[in-house]
């Protein structure tokens, strides 16, 4: 289908009003995509207008879609914005670029301590990780561990902040979100050395 | 607004204030509108502008394809194709509001070529009355053609593209397409 910007920018107003007059929700619009079959599984990916807001595993599109209408009060609409980001994830799981630098993350919404924790998290290299004390302490709290764990298991922003870079003192992996076989899978794609 | 879509009346508002002691009134589940306007809604917004060419008309349809698509599901129940029903929806109200538009600026030409003739002119028609006389004649397909048909030249939508939106086969899709485009064809289109 051939398209273009302004024609983009309509037919998403016209959907926002649409989602005002039906549902009652207003104001500015959360977007979202779908990954399937991704090696660790579907994928749902949201971005609001300062980046992206959500990557989560999820059963399904409908699944995903019900998450966010219950996580955000204004419309959520399905859209090719996050186009770039998908990409960013195709080149991720092809193994030709592990890193995300160019993908805008939001974490906004997060109290302090977790997006101190998540920003430190998204410096760890891929190839690399560090352990839950070390990440607390980087993120100010070297006794804090166990609130960085909690911080780490509520990422909203799975893989791009890669808090599966993340494990026990002893190297071992620890839990996540998506499953400790995805967990494992990721770091050995990225090359990780696991004890 | 011109035309008579029925988006307004029902927001969720106007439902939960019926003033019509006795009426029951239409119970809409705002959750399940929001989960079909947050997959679907841009495509179908996009389609709908495509055909009537103006933001707000393709809002108003818009939204009464998804009110009518909701009510349709909800008698269906699980299982039905979703998507499918929508296109089929939306095309079918953006043809009516076009055949209506069509009919509308026949009798405003009507009007207008009585006149001039009492003026000694003659009224000219232009492009946009060709278009609205061939959306007519899309409006009589069977409605598979027309849906196809309209995802085709409206939406410049590939045959798989198309399969994908009506649930069909690629193969049904052109067969579709090829069946209407004969057809209107037929009727002495260029």
């Amino acid at each position: 289908m051939k398209k273009n910007a302004v024609e983009d920018q309509a037919v998403e107003r016209i959907v926002v009003q649409a989602f005002g007059e039906l549902t009652g929700r207003k104001g500015k619009p959360v977007r979202y995509a779908m990954m399937a079959d991704t090696p660790v599984g579907t994928l749902g990916l949201a971005a609001g207008e300062a980046g992206l807001c959500r990557l989560e595993y999820t059963k399904d599109e409908d699944r995903f879609l019900e998450r966010l209408l219950g996580a955000f009060s204004g419309p959520v609409l399905r859209s090719d914005a996050l186009d770039p980001a998908l990409r960013a994830l195709e080149r991720y799981f092809e193994g030709k670029h592990l890193s995300f630098d160019d993908v805008r993350v939001d974490l906004s919404s997060l109290p302090e301590f977790a997006r101190k924790v998540l920003r430190e998290t998204a410096r760890i290299p891929a190839g690399r990780w560090l352990s839950y004390s070390q990440v607390a302490a980087k993120a100010g709290n070297a006794r804090a561990s166990r609130a960085a764990g909690n911080a780490l298991h509520h990422n909203p922003v799975a893989i791009i902040v890669p808090c599966h870079r993340v494990l026990r003192s002893d190297g071992s992996l620890g839990g996540y979100g998506g499953g400790t076989s995805n967990k494992e899978w990721l770091l050995q794609h990225e090359g990780a050395t696991l004890l | 607004m011109a035309t008579k879509g029925y988006g307004a009346q029902f927001t969720r508002d106007a439902i939960s204030r019926t003033p019509f002691p006795g009426v029951i009134p239409i119970v809409t589940n705002t959750n399940r509108v929001a989960e079909l306007l947050g997959a679907h809604g841009i495509e179908l917004a996009r389609h709908l502008r495509r055909m009537v060419r103006d933001d707000d008309v393709a809002q108003d349809l818009l939204q009464d394809t998804l009110l009518r698509a909701h009510r349709a599901l909800t008698r269906l129940g699980p299982g039905a194709n979703e998507r499918a029903w929508l296109y089929r929806i939306a095309t079918n109200a953006a043809l009516n509001y076009l055949r209506d538009k069509a009919r509308e600026r026949r009798a405003m030409e009507l009007h207008a070529r009585e006149r001039d003739a009492d003026e000694g002119g003659h009224a000219n028609t232009d492009g946009a009355e060709s278009r609205l006389a061939l959306w007519q004649r899309v409006a009589d397909l069977p409605e598979r053609q027309r849906v196809a048909l309209t995802l085709r030249i409206a939406d410049e939508l590939e045959y798989d593209e198309i399969a994908e939106r009506m649930g069909c086969t690629e193969a049904a899709a052109r067969a579709n397409v090829y069946q209407a485009t004969k057809k209107l064809r037929l009727g002495g289109l260029p």
